[in-house]
């Protein structure tokens, strides 16, 4: 969220209190892992797309970016 | 799942082996907690889970990478900040369906607390020469309890952080951290540590990235008002909790 988002700090505490209520208030009843990790993976992606443009934006940088910017 | 080697995900070019993946897929695998999520396979059907299986203080890794990544340049400081101390993460018995994960993998995620804390002395121990150059920020009471899912008590997260930076020698430290971000002092190349040894010896693991952790983003704050982001001589690294 900082690091390759470079969201600021409110920004990300907000989008992280959003996506714990989210992703924490329901259980699931059976299967592996006690939440579901396909709400995870579409909040997560929603951010994504809101901030880059694209849900299925690429971890790695352009090279054009820099050497002086945050590396994650 | 290779529980023995992690893996780095990267935002930039390295020499290591390139995982490609999106921005969805990396925070995903960091963030599959076992008997939280479910793992996730990317790639060729790798199976991923979180890196809080013996990477909760990734300070060493931040280190070697950092000496892959700027070779002799030298350091500033290096600011280690934690979650807040306790297990954070609270494994319970695992349930019928968590039993595939082995107990090996179990008793990992039990010594989270321990891991980050030897971690964190033999920084201090390799930093121990050079005033204000390592810094660790834990929140040191109230969080014991508090678990990962526990969303409803984010409140409590701010006010503790809160507390804990108010506090008369967190003050101190945070002003001293903020000068040596600030003055870019360059006082030994990253190579002088001697990890290379320590590091043959890293065991459980297998994804690694900065997790998701409130109580920290709230300290970081603190860091990027002070410009940290864009000093490239300056490391931070984000830790889960010790006790």
């Amino acid at each position: 969220m900082l690091g390759r988002l470079r969201m600021d700090v409110d920004i990300a505490i907000r989008y992280y209190d959003d996506l714990a209520e989210r992703v924490f208030s329901e259980r699931k009843l059976w299967g592996d892992g006690k939440f579901k990790a396909t709400k995870l993976e579409w909040i997560i992606k929603s951010a994504v797309k809101e901030v880059t443009g694209k849900a299925d934006s690429p971890l790695m940088e352009n090279e054009g970016v820099g050497s002086g910017f945050c590396r994650t | 799942m290779s529980a023995n080697i992690p893996t780095l995900f990267r935002t930039y070019q390295s020499h290591e082996t390139y995982t490609e993946c999106t921005i969805w897929e990396a925070a995903r695998a960091t963030s599959a907690a076992p008997t939280f999520f479910k793992r996730i396979e990317i790639g060729r059907r790798q199976p991923f889970i979180d890196g809080g299986l013996g990477r909760n203080n990734p300070s060493l890794l931040v280190l070697e990478e950092a000496k892959k990544l700027f070779g002799a340049r030298q350091i500033g400081c290096l600011v280690s900040i934690g979650t807040g101390q306790g297990n954070i993460i609270s494994i319970q018995k695992p349930g019928l369906f968590q039993r595939i994960i082995p107990t090996n993998v179990i008793s990992a995620l039990r010594s989270i607390a321990t891991d980050c804390e030897e971690t964190h002395e033999e920084v201090l121990k390799r930093f121990g020469s050079l005033p204000n150059t390592y810094f660790r920020l834990n929140v040191e009471h109230g969080m014991q309890g508090i678990r990962l899912a526990e969303w409803e008590r984010l409140g409590n997260v701010r006010a503790h952080t809160e507390h804990y930076m108010k506090k008369q020698e967190v003050d101190e430290k945070l002003t001293l951290l903020v000068a040596a971000i600030r003055d870019r002092r360059r006082q030994l190349t990253i190579g002088q540590f001697g990890m290379d040894k320590e590091l043959m010896d890293l065991n459980h693991c297998s994804s690694f990235f900065l997790s998701f952790s409130p109580a920290s983003t709230r300290i970081y704050a603190m860091c990027q008002r002070a410009q940290a982001l864009s000093t490239p001589s300056c490391i931070i690294c984000r830790t889960k909790g010790h006790s």
